[in-house]
This record gives C-alpha cells, sequence and structure tokens, in this order.
C-alpha cells in the first residue's frame, strides 16, 4: 500500500497491465510515432548531405566528371593520375608531415599544461581561459595574425629574434621555415581544448587512489605512470581521434598564411582538392583525392585503436 | 603511531615543496599563458597604429588611432560582413536546436524500435570530417530543386549556391549534437514524463514543455559550441558564396589579407579584433559551458 503511495505512475502502469488494455497499447504506439517524427528532420539532413555525399564522393572518384552535362566513368585512372602528380604527392607528404609533428606535440605538451593546471592552483579560470582563446578564436583570424607576426619586415616574430640578437629570418616565404612555421601555429592554436578534456579526466581521477599511493611511498612519476595515464585511457583515445582527423583538416590556416607556397613547401591535402575541384573544375579528381584521405583518416585512426589496446594490454 | 612517522616527511616534503615548486609552475603556467596572449595582444595594438609606425618594428603605439576602426570599416565592408556573420550563426544555431533536441529527446526517451543502432548511425557520422564530403555536397546543394531557378528535377539553376539557405542549412544540425542532446535527455528522469501522459498531455507537448525546459543548460552548450562553428567556417562559403554581400566576416578578412597591393595592417587588425572579440566575450562567459560539454564528448562520449 505505501508503495503505491509512494509510486503512483508505476501503480497505474501495474493496473493498467493487468487488463491488457488498448489504452496501454494506444500509448506506446503513440510514443513510437511521435518518436519516428521527431527523428525525421535529423534522419532527412543527415541522409542529404551527410550520407550521400560520402557515397556520391566514392562515385565521383571514378569518373571524369567537371561540371559539364557529358561525362564517362573512367575506372580508376583519377587515381592512377594521382600517384603521378607533383601537387597530389607534395600534399600528400606535407599532411603526413604536418600530422605527425602536430598531433604528438600538441597531445604532449596540452597534457603537461593540464597536468600543472590540476595542482589545486589559484586563478585556474584565468589560465583556462588564456589557453582556450586560441581555441575559440577563427582559424582566419589567427591566420591573419600570425601572418602580421611572420611579417619578415615588421613582424613581431623577427623583432623578437632580434631581442636576442639573431638574423631575422625569412619564416613563411622561406622554404626550409614554412612548412615549420604553420605547424607551430597549428600547435599553438590547438592546445586548448585538449588542455580542458585532459584536465576534465583528471579531475575525475580517484584523488584517494593517488594519497593511499603516496602513502606507499610512490613518488610523482609513478603515481602518474600507474594510476594517472591508466585513467585516461578512454580520453587519449578520443583526444588522439580528434587531433588526427584536425591536423587532415588543416585549410583555413594554409590557405590565408601561404597558400600553399613557397612552390608547394606547403601544399595540403584539402588545398589541393580544393584547387583541382573549384579552380581546375576537375571534380572527378578532386573526389579521387578526397576518398585517399577517407582511407588515410581510417588508416590512422585504426593505428590509434591499436596502440591504446597495446597500451591498456601492458 | 607508524600512521603517524609515515606522513611525517611527506608533510615536511609538501611544506617545503611549495616553496620553490609551486612557484616554478606558477612562473612555468604564466609564460605558457603569455605565449597564447600576446599574439592578441598584438593583434589590438597594431589595431590602433599608422601605416607610417608599422614599417618598423615596435609595440605600443605612438597614439591610440581609434578612427583605424571607422577607416577600415571604409576600406572593406566588415560591417556587413560581422552582420551576415551574426545572422549565419543565428541562424545556424535556431536550426540546429530544433533539429537535435527533437531527434536526441525521440533516441533518449521514446521506444523507437533500433534506436540502439540509430545512435550508432549518428556516432559514425560524428566522425566523417566536412572535407571528404565538400565536392558532392557542393553538387547537392546546387541542385536542391526549385530554388535559384532550378526545376523539380534540381537542374538548370544554382540550387542553394550564393544563398543563406545554403550558408545555414548543410552545416547545420551536426551530428554531433544530436549525440550531445540524447545524452543530455538520459539523464533526465521519466517520471515527469509519465505524470504528465496520466495528465493527457500529448508526447510533443512533453517533449516542448516537459523536458526539453528541463535540459537548458544542455541547449546553452550545444547553442555555443554551434555559434562558434558557425561564427569561425570559412571553407564552406568561400565555396558557395559568390557576392560580396552575402560574404561572412573570416571570408571577408582572407580577401583583404589576399590583397595584392600592399596590405594595410592597421584596418586588418582592426578587422580581425572585430571577428575575434565576440567569441572570446562568449568563451568568458559560458566559459562552464564549454568545459562542461566537452568533458561530456570527451569523456562520457
Amino acid at each position: 500500500m505505501s508503495a503505491t503511495l509512494e509510486r503512483p505512475t508505476a501503480a497505474i502502469a501495474t493496473a493498467r497491465r493487468v487488463p491488457p488494455s488498448k489504452d496501454s497499447r494506444k500509448l506506446i504506439r503513440s510514443q513510437v510515432r511521435a518518436g519516428w517524427m521527431l527523428l525525421a528532420p535529423a534522419l532527412l539532413h543527415s541522409a542529404i548531405f551527410l550520407v550521400i555525399p560520402v557515397a556520391f564522393a566514392v562515385a565521383l572518384s571514378f569518373t571524369d566528371y567537371s561540371f559539364g552535362d557529358s561525362w564517362a566513368w573512367v575506372g580508376f585512372e583519377n587515381y592512377s593520375e594521382l600517384f603521378g602528380d607533383a601537387n597530389f604527392r607534395a600534399a600528400f607528404v606535407n599532411t603526413l608531415l604536418y600530422a605527425v609533428v602536430v598531433v604528438p606535440v600538441s597531445i604532449v605538451i596540452s597534457l603537461v599544461i593540464a597536468l600543472g593546471l590540476n595542482q589545486k592552483i589559484r586563478g585556474l579560470g584565468f589560465f583556462r581561459t588564456a589557453f582556450y582563446v586560441p581555441t575559440v578564436t577563427a582559424t582566419v583570424a589567427i591566420a591573419t595574425i600570425w601572418l602580421w607576426i611572420y611579417n619578415p619586415g615588421s613582424g613581431l616574430a623577427n623583432g623578437f629574434l632580434s631581442l636576442f640578437g639573431f638574423a631575422p629570418s625569412q619564416w613563411l616565404s622561406n622554404p626550409d621555415t614554412a612548412l615549420p612555421s604553420l605547424m607551430a601555429v597549428g600547435i599553438w592554436q590547438g592546445l586548448g581544448t585538449k588542455i580542458i578534456i585532459y584536465l576534465a579526466a583528471l579531475q575525475s581521477v580517484s584523488r584517494d587512489l593517488i594519497e593511499s599511493a603516496s602513502l606507499d611511498g610512490a613518488n610523482r612519476w609513478q603515481r602518474f605512470l600507474n594510476i594517472t595515464w591508466p585513467a585516461l585511457g578512454p580520453v587519449q583515445f578520443f583526444v588522439l581521434v580528434t587531433t588526427i582527423v584536425g591536423t587532415f583538416q588543416v585549410f583555413d590556416l594554409v590557405y590565408v598564411m601561404t597558400d600553399g607556397g613557397p612552390g608547394t613547401e606547403t601544399m595540403v591535402l584539402v588545398l589541393d582538392i580544393y584547387t583541382n575541384a573549384f579552380q581546375d573544375l576537375r571534380l572527378g579528381f578532386a573526389s579521387a583525392e578526397t576518398v585517399i584521405m577517407m582511407i588515410l583518416i581510417a588508416i590512422f585512426i585504426g593505428l590509434g585503436r591499436l596502440l591504446q589496446k597495446a597500451d591498456v594490454n601492458d | 603511531m607508524t600512521s603517524a612517522t609515515v606522513t611525517g616527511p611527506i608533510a615536511g616534503t609538501k611544506s617545503s615543496g611549495p616553496g620553490i615548486g609551486r612557484i616554478l609552475l606558477y612562473v612555468a603556467l604564466s609564460i605558457g599563458a603569455l605565449l597564447m596572449i600576446t599574439p592578441f595582444l598584438w593583434m589590438v595594438l597594431t589595431a590602433f597604429k599608422s601605416n607610417l609606425e608599422i614599417a618598423k618594428f615596435s609595440w605600443l603605439p605612438d597614439e591610440l588611432r581609434w578612427r583605424n576602426f571607422t577607416e577600415a570599416m571604409q576600406t572593406a565592408p566588415f560591417l556587413r560582413y560581422f552582420r551576415n556573420s551574426l545572422f549565419i550563426a543565428v541562424g545556424e544555431t535556431a536550426f540546429t536546436l530544433a533539429v537535435c533536441t527533437m531527434a536526441g529527446y525521440a533516441l533518449a526517451k521514446l521506444p523507437i524500435r533500433g534506436s540502439k543502432a540509430l545512435l550508432s548511425y549518428f556516432i559514425i557520422l560524428l566522425l566523417v570530417p566536412f572535407q571528404i564530403i565538400l565536392v558532392p555536397l557542393f553538387l547537392i546543394v546546387k541542385s536542391i530543386p526549385l530554388f535559384g531557378g532550378n526545376n523539380i528535377l534540381g537542374q538548370g539553376g544554382i540550387g542553394w549556391l550564393n544563398s543563406w539557405w545554403g550558408l545555414i542549412i548543410p552545416l547545420g544540425a551536426a551530428p554531433l549534437f544530436t549525440f550531445l542532446a540524447r545524452q543530455f535527455y538520459v539523464s533526465v528522469p521519466n517520471e515527469l514524463a509519465q505524470a504528465a501522459r496520466v495528465d493527457g498531455l500529448g508526447e510533443f507537448g512533453i517533449f516542448a514543455r516537459i523536458m526539453t525546459p528541463l535540459v537548458k543548460p544542455a541547449l546553452i552548450t550545444i547553442a555555443v559550441f554551434q555559434i562558434e562553428a558557425a561564427w569561425n567556417a570559412f571553407l564552406w562559403p568561400l565555396m558557395i558564396t559568390t557576392s560580396d554581400s552575402m560574404r561572412p566576416l573570416q571570408l571577408g578578412l582572407a580577401i583583404f589579407a589576399q590583397n595584392p597591393a600592399e596590405v594595410q595592417w592597421p584596418y586588418l587588425m582592426a578587422g580581425t579584433a572585430l571577428a575575434t572579440l565576440p567569441m572570446i566575450v562568449m568563451f568568458i562567459f559560458a566559459q562552464k559551458r564549454f568545459v562542461e560539454g566537452m568533458a561530456h564528448v570527451g569523456i562520457k562520449g
């Protein structure tokens, strides 16, 4: 009796269940109908603007379509042509280099900063804002600021170098420093998100566990290796995947700062895809390039997964 | 007694450690924060300088040339770009909130067969980078039927290209936000919905008037992320806008920065300040939402 008083809805539900009433079935049916109606816009939107485009990209990559009325299936011709294409090769190598440098460096730096911010420090709000501001800012705006910083004549970067008596650098127009200069901006801008995610994860690591470990005589490094690191597992994977996908997408930065130059020193995949599709109007060719990018990202995510599994098994 | 001797030395190192260790920590973090903020300071300082001053490296402007901002507006229609960006951000956010809360609620609370599979569908789509579909997306948007001079088969015209529809709809309602909304609705207890059902409220009423007000903080989180994404978007507007009157701020900035003649840095930095400040202010005010949202995606997701 007291149970029915406490949970009236449960009581009604059981009362209804006794005779398998039409009402409850009707209620369920109306819920299902409402559910599908509420889902319909999202399903329709994702089908038109995501699923169909992915399939469409694969199909286009086997054609020579270029906005005109006539087009033909060309099999793997686009792909074989791609591998001989100098721009694509430069873009492929540069994007890989960019990812191979930016992903680990930015992950390590943001983890270190997050560990620092996790030390019950004062002014956490200020530091968090400072590190996150570049992330919340548009990449185009970041790019114009850094374009000015790297300005060889009167930019901040050379002003800084001259403070220490170094010779001014050409930064973006020197083939040797162009890509590293872009990487530095990419790393700098991407720290914020990772720091906040790591910080949130670190705050959920059990303090008791860490305290009892330090009572047992574990030093800082041992505590990090045996408690903190394993606890970060799932978050590591998330950060790794999003960072990899993010670096493969690099475009705004390159488009505004170097447009792929000097020569093809900073040509990256998305910029090459954009150029092939919307300047040379070779949509089939550009689509083949996106398919290769898709495969590359999948491989990298797979590798990340393997790394994580190996880490867990240790 | 033994426990006291064990804790003793640790407490000891703690009280001597904080001295140097703490100071080093604050110094390191401060240097890091300075590295983050300096470029923005440099942007603001440059925005006040004259064209003569920027010929040589200097920190502070000789005088605060506020007229740089008005002159920048005359050199390029930054104000119109700003309004366009605002319009796109607001439109896209409204669209996203409507579509994603509906779907998220249905996935979390309504007895749909296969809702688990549908959830994985959205999670997989969440991983598809926009850059991979840019070519076909352009073609699809170009052939939206009955828009931009297209016939019912989507041929003959430009569809949603160079239109507000094209700028707002395709990039709105990202699967990420459906997933986020679903995560938030799941944590709302069912009892209230049941009680409302007993009172005779319809399913849509329960969704809109009972359950959605309960996840208001989550809606703000989604809105904040969507506003940021829409405000900062570049590649898609670059692809589909041809007329200057529809260009968002980021695109306007990029065009100004690529001026084949000499770039007017003070004006460009004034425009850039216009592009960055709204998002920085939004972050400062909605910091909690940003952090919560990211924790939700990164840790629980």
